[in-house]
């Protein structure tokens, strides 16, 4: 078949976990995308018949960037299945704690995974060795992108500081906890996050956000690359604050250019295309669908989550959307900037939460797990929207399910759409398909989590290989 | 001995200046070609990256004078430029050619469905499984480091029902000699001292559970700062209080590792400094460490 190819690529380096692409391109364009999570290994069942407080540090083990986020879903999780009601001082020294994970990851996104896509790395090294040939920028600016890749790793790893001081360490918090937090902070450590977020803040705001610009400017055809489906989904974040109100956006989505309020009810996952059996349509309390790896037209273990039944974006350009600061455009460039433009609002909303804390405030307490009980736990995290939901039954978790933000953006397709990372890719047209270095900068562009988006396998019928072409 | 190489007045001889010698002498060495950095690989398997993220928190060394300084990783999922084939073709080449490399593995080995539960690449159209990977690496590498609990000993990912049926690097590797760093996840310290150990002076002293003595020698309990709470049966009723956490199911009386006196993330704070020990660098984590929390018992 003449101008017809089809591109198999894994791994999909530089992102967290696993993905496999595999694309058919059609006279130098995309006809057709699947996206692939290719690791497994169960974490909703590895709950059941757990101590509930065990959830809050067993599933952070899901991710090695994002580790907080799940604590984060899992504690609010529990709070309201435990009936706990969260002091204000409980929810800032949470938040401040996640908001050192956003920093952490949006700089390690933007200069470890995403730069290297766009600015030519040294090349004695071979961890920076490639073929792609698609390098623009001028060697004296790109020298100087280069640089800043490797001073940003005293920034990330200073945000990881700043969670460690209230935390104990990262990854794998110990801070985050029913209540919002375990061991109140004194001056001393107030003083030390502040200080580190001074100069975070410089470094997002001199060097991040210029450093941004400089690759759209060379890169200016991904602001009409990578679009996606143009729905965007945030379950409100660093909202509804006693004293403070809305710090950034609240439960909102962005449906047929329409603007309206969230509600958790239009909440679905879908199987049609992924390894699993029972019913085509589930709600995230329902009982869980068993895998069939044989379904013919299944290629994933992702399974599709719709929202009013269409695939969502989330992350940082869907909230900057939705809060009405960014409305450029939805596109892989428009992702990037979004990004960048987040960490420095976080990093101002973290200053305004360390401002309200009062050293000393003691929150803990006996928590009392009831014998039955259910929550849930919808926050947003540095890809977007999370959700933990879990059930306790005899004082121990009998259910838990978790959709991550990466489930929602590299969902797999239904019987009527592709999902979402899926649709950002299809017709993208390709310079070299020899050489198709659009196809990673669009996937990046969502900050994939693979090691999130497939936490999920169900027991079943085994099979004797997965077809892989 | 060449007569150059012998140092004589007026050539300094502070630490600093045969230490600046040394340096010249080595990156010459480099840049000509002469000396080769060894090469590293650092293989994920089935976890959560998290390992390689904990590296990069490293401060002294840091990640940049790790990978321009001590060796040349050749192959990382989450940090490497090249991806696709030929990424995974790096790790063939190594495996059928005659070149000295480290590897370092994080992750589990997952064998259900002979490894397909886990990828780590496609290569000419077939699945390639870090099961394969883990193996054929393995069986070549002059040092074979595994990197956290999931690699040890299955860890997290080989928590019950361990549905992907994960285990540790050497049950697949089972007459190879591992040097063992568990932890969850490693801290960059235990990783890159190890790192160092063994490019500067060999493989270092390991307990019986081959983990290096240098890190994993002392029992938690005995360095902690609130050992005396301990001896004095003062123990915190809740989290969040500075007394002994024993009553609240902490791990620290079971779990050998010098947390207490290294600390994290540039040596601020520790767990305890937060809340309970979970055990993380012990092995049976998570499964025989949990409850990690209690309120109910005295002990389990």
């Amino acid at each position: 078949m003449s101008g017809r190819k089809r591109i198999v690529i894994n791994p999909v380096t530089r992102l967290s976990g696993f993905l496999e692409l595999d694309v058919t391109v059609e006279d130098n364009a995309v006809a057709d995308a699947k996206t692939k999570g290719v690791m497994f290994r169960g974490f909703e069942q590895m709950m059941v018949g757990r101590s509930p407080f065990d959830a809050i540090y067993l599933t952070q083990r899901i991710c090695g960037i994002c580790s907080t986020a799940h604590s984060v879903a899992s504690s609010t999780a529990l709070e309201d299945a435990l009936g706990v009601e969260v002091t204000e001082q409980g929810r800032y020294i949470r938040d401040i704690i996640h908001c050192c994970e956003f920093l952490q990851n949006h700089l390690r996104h933007f200069y470890q995974y995403t730069l290297p896509d766009f600015v030519k790395m040294p090349p004695e090294y071979p961890l920076f060795t490639s073929d792609n040939n698609d390098y623009r920028i001028p060697k004296e600016i790109n020298d100087s992108l280069a640089d800043h890749y490797f001073e940003s790793l005293n920034y990330s790893r200073l945000a990881h500081q700043m969670l460690a001081v209230l935390g104990g360490k990262a990854p794998h918090n110990h801070g985050v906890f029913v209540g919002g937090f375990t061991t109140p902070p004194d001056a001393e450590k107030i003083i030390h996050i502040k200080s580190i977020l001074d100069k975070i803040s410089n470094f997002i705001e001199n060097k991040m956000i210029p450093d941004t610009y400089t690759v759209a400017k060379y890169y200016p055809e991904l602001f009409h690359l990578g679009g996606g489906p143009g729905n965007l989904m945030s379950y409100g974040a660093f909202n509804n604050y006693k004293e403070l109100g809305t710090l950034y956006t609240d439960p909102l989505v962005y449906i047929n250019r329409k603007t309206e309020a969230f509600d958790s009810k239009y909440i679905e996952e879908k199987i049609h295309y992924s390894w699993y059996k029972g019913n085509e349509t589930s709600r995230p309390f329902d009982e869980i669908q068993a895998p069939d790896m044989d379904k013919e037209d299944a290629y994933t273990f992702v399974k599709a989550p719709r929202y009013k039944g269409v695939p969502m974006e989330v992350g940082p350009l869907a909230r900057l959307w939705l809060s009405g600061e960014y409305r450029n455009g939805i596109s892989a460039m428009d992702r990037t900037i979004a990004r960048s433009l987040e960490a420095k609002k976080i990093a101002v909303i973290m200053k305004v939460l360390i401002d309200q804390i009062i050293p000393g405030t003691h929150v803990q307490k006996r928590w009392q797990v009831p014998e039955k009980a259910q929550g849930a736990g919808l926050v947003e995290t540095t890809r977007g929207a999370l959700g933990h939901w879990v059930k306790i039954e005899n004082n121990l978790i009998s259910f838990y399910q978790i959709i991550t933000p990466s489930a929602w953006d590299f969902s797999a397709s239904d019987e009527s759409s592709k999902g979402t990372a899926e649709l950002a890719l299809m017709h993208t047209p390709l310079k070299d398909v020899e050489n198709p270095v659009e196809l990673g900068r669009i996937l990046r562009s969502f900050d994939p989590c693979m090691s999130c988006a497939t936490h999920v396998y169900r027991p079943g019928k085994e099979v004797k290989s997965i077809k892989v072409f | 001995m060449k007569k150059l190489d012998i140092v004589l007045p007026p050539e300094s001889v502070t630490n600093e200046a045969i230490a600046q010698r040394l340096y010249q002498a080595v990156t010459s060495g480099l840049e000509s070609g002469h000396v080769k950095r060894k090469k590293l690989v650092w293989l994920e398997l089935n976890g959560c990256s998290g390992n390689i993220i904990s590296l990069l928190n490293g401060f002294q060394p840091d990640f940049e004078y790790a990978i321009t300084q001590m060796v040349d990783i050749v192959y990382s999922n989450s940090m490497m430029v090249e991806d696709g084939e030929k990424a995974i073709n790096r790790l063939f080449e190594l495996a059928e050619g005659d070149e000295d490399f480290i590897l370092g593995i994080e992750g589990a080995v997952a064998l259900k469905n002979e490894g397909m539960y886990h990828l780590v690449g496609n290569r000419n159209g077939q699945p390639v499984t870090g099961l394969q990977a883990a193996k054929m690496l393995g069986e070549k590498a002059s040092s074979v480091i595994a990197i956290g609990a999931c690699a040890v000993d299955g860890g997290p990912s080989a928590a019950r029902p361990n549905l992907s049926q994960s285990v540790g690097l050497q049950t697949v590797l089972d007459n190879r000699e591992i040097i063992k760093l568990p932890g969850c996840p490693v801290h960059p310290d235990w990783f890159l001292g190890t790192l160092a150990h063994l490019l500067l002076y060999g493989q270092p002293e390991l307990d019986q559970q081959q983990r290096p003595k240098m890190f994993y020698s002392d029992l938690l309990h005995d360095r902690c700062p609130r050992r005396p709470y301990f001896d004095k049966g003062v123990f915190s009723e809740t989290l969040g209080e500075p007394y002994c956490l024993f009553k609240l199911g902490c791990r620290g009386p079971v779990t050998r590792i010098d947390c207490p006196t290294r600390q994290w993330n540039g040596h601020v704070n520790w767990p305890i400094g937060a809340s309970t020990c979970i055990g993380c660098a012990q092995s049976g984590f998570p499964d025989r460490m949990a409850p990690f929390i209690s309120y109910n018992t005295t002990r389990e």
